[in-house]
């Protein structure tokens, strides 16, 4: 039998047959004296710790396909979002694009300042709606008028953008400014179009006169004649 | 709460605002007949109240930003540019973190293929615990 395999736990050298082995066995040392066994390594590694449990969830994933948002990102992403605020409230009736502080209607002096809240809302009395009364022909204070303000909408239609090409061209013609390339080009086909125009009266007025030359009504032809 | 709720209240609060313009025209050019149909539209407004406030118990658990509130609503931008901006973000990062979390593997792989070539006894035993610790894990 072989030294080594004939190695027990009693005999005196079982680390040199350890050194020896090139199995790549792991030195691990058990402690029972807890709660439960814990293993405490002992190896070549002694800064190797247990590491940390695996999240299933990890950045590796597609967050926005994970929780659903892809419909949302496509929304947000396909179109141009703009960037007023009334194109988020298109119903209502007043203009919502300038800063809430002007009018003190922000949300912020809401927070600041919560409203009363928890009594009870009653309809009112006859009494009680006579304080509303009001009469006619007083001017309403001047801040109150922004309510009847109403924003103005553009409606863009694509026959529209055709007609405003032209009026850019019109003016530019009329102006006599230096006008940007697109509006450059039309103004230099009208002015073909005009060159050509003039070049074909020229004709037609050359060809009146040869007409009338050999005609028997021109003087020419007459003062030839004996 | 269901997306009716929201969407009732919704209808609600625009039947509000509608009223209170309405009131507005009625006062701006107020005539002695209108009197009576002011008072309707004000009882109309606290009936509306009313019904909003039933609203109050049907919603909760809605949380918003308080940048969307101040940045945006309050500056009269569109708060639908906050949730672009979030989602954008939140796509970069995680395309980041991912392009990072894929190099890490990848330096990982390397590293263990140059370690196994010079130090064969050691990653055996690395490999091995690491395996350990994978099977206690799961």
């Amino acid at each position: 039998m072989d030294q080594q395999n004939c190695f027990s736990p009693k005999s005196s050298s079982p680390r040199r047959i350890i050194q020896d082995s090139s199995t790549g066995t792991l030195k691990t040392k058990i402690s029972l004296g807890q709660k439960y066994p814990q293993i405490i390594n002992s190896g070549p590694f002694y800064l190797v710790k247990e590491p940390p449990e695996k999240n299933k969830l990890t950045a590796s994933t597609n967050m926005l396909q994970y929780y659903g948002l892809e419909h949302t990102y496509n929304k947000f992403n396909s179109k141009k979002v703009k960037e007023q605020l009334s194109s988020f409230l298109p119903t209502l009736p007043c203009v919502v694009d300038g800063p809430g502080v002007i009018d003190n209607s922000s949300l912020r002096s809401v927070i600041d300042k919560p409203p009363i809240c928890g009594k009870e809302l009653v309809s009112l009395s006859s009494l009680q709606l006579a304080g509303f009364r009001l009469h006619p022909n007083v001017p309403l204070p001047e801040k109150y008028r922004i309510l009847n303000s109403t924003p103005t909408r553009k409606h863009k239609k694509k026959d529209k953008k055709h007609k405003y090409d032209n009026n850019i061209v019109q003016d530019v013609s009329a102006s006599g400014d230096q006008p940007d390339i697109h509006s450059e080009k039309k103004h230099k086909k009208g002015k073909r179009h005009d060159d050509d125009k003039e070049r074909k009266k020229r004709k037609k007025e050359k060809k009146r006169k040869k007409q009338s030359k050999h005609s028997p009504d021109h003087p020419s032809s007459i003062s030839e004649t004996p | 709460m269901s997306e009716n709720t929201l969407e009732s209240m919704e209808n609600q609060l625009e039947l509000f605002i509608e009223n209170i313009r309405q009131i507005g025209i009625i006062v701006s050019d107020f005539q002695p007949q209108g009197q009576a149909v002011l008072n309707q539209k004000i009882q109309t407004l606290i009936s509306d109240l009313q019904k909003i406030d039933k609203y109050r118990s049907k919603i909760e658990g809605i949380s918003i930003p308080l940048a969307v509130c101040t940045d945006y609503i309050d500056q009269g931008r569109n708060p639908q540019l906050y949730t672009k901006d979030c989602i954008e973000k939140a796509l970069y990062k995680n395309e980041e973190t991912k392009g990072k979390i894929d190099m890490y593997r990848k330096f990982k792989a390397n590293l263990l293929v140059e370690l196994q070539q010079n130090f064969p006894h050691e990653i055996n035993k690395y490999r091995s615990l690491e395996k350990f610790y994978n099977t206690k894990q799961e």
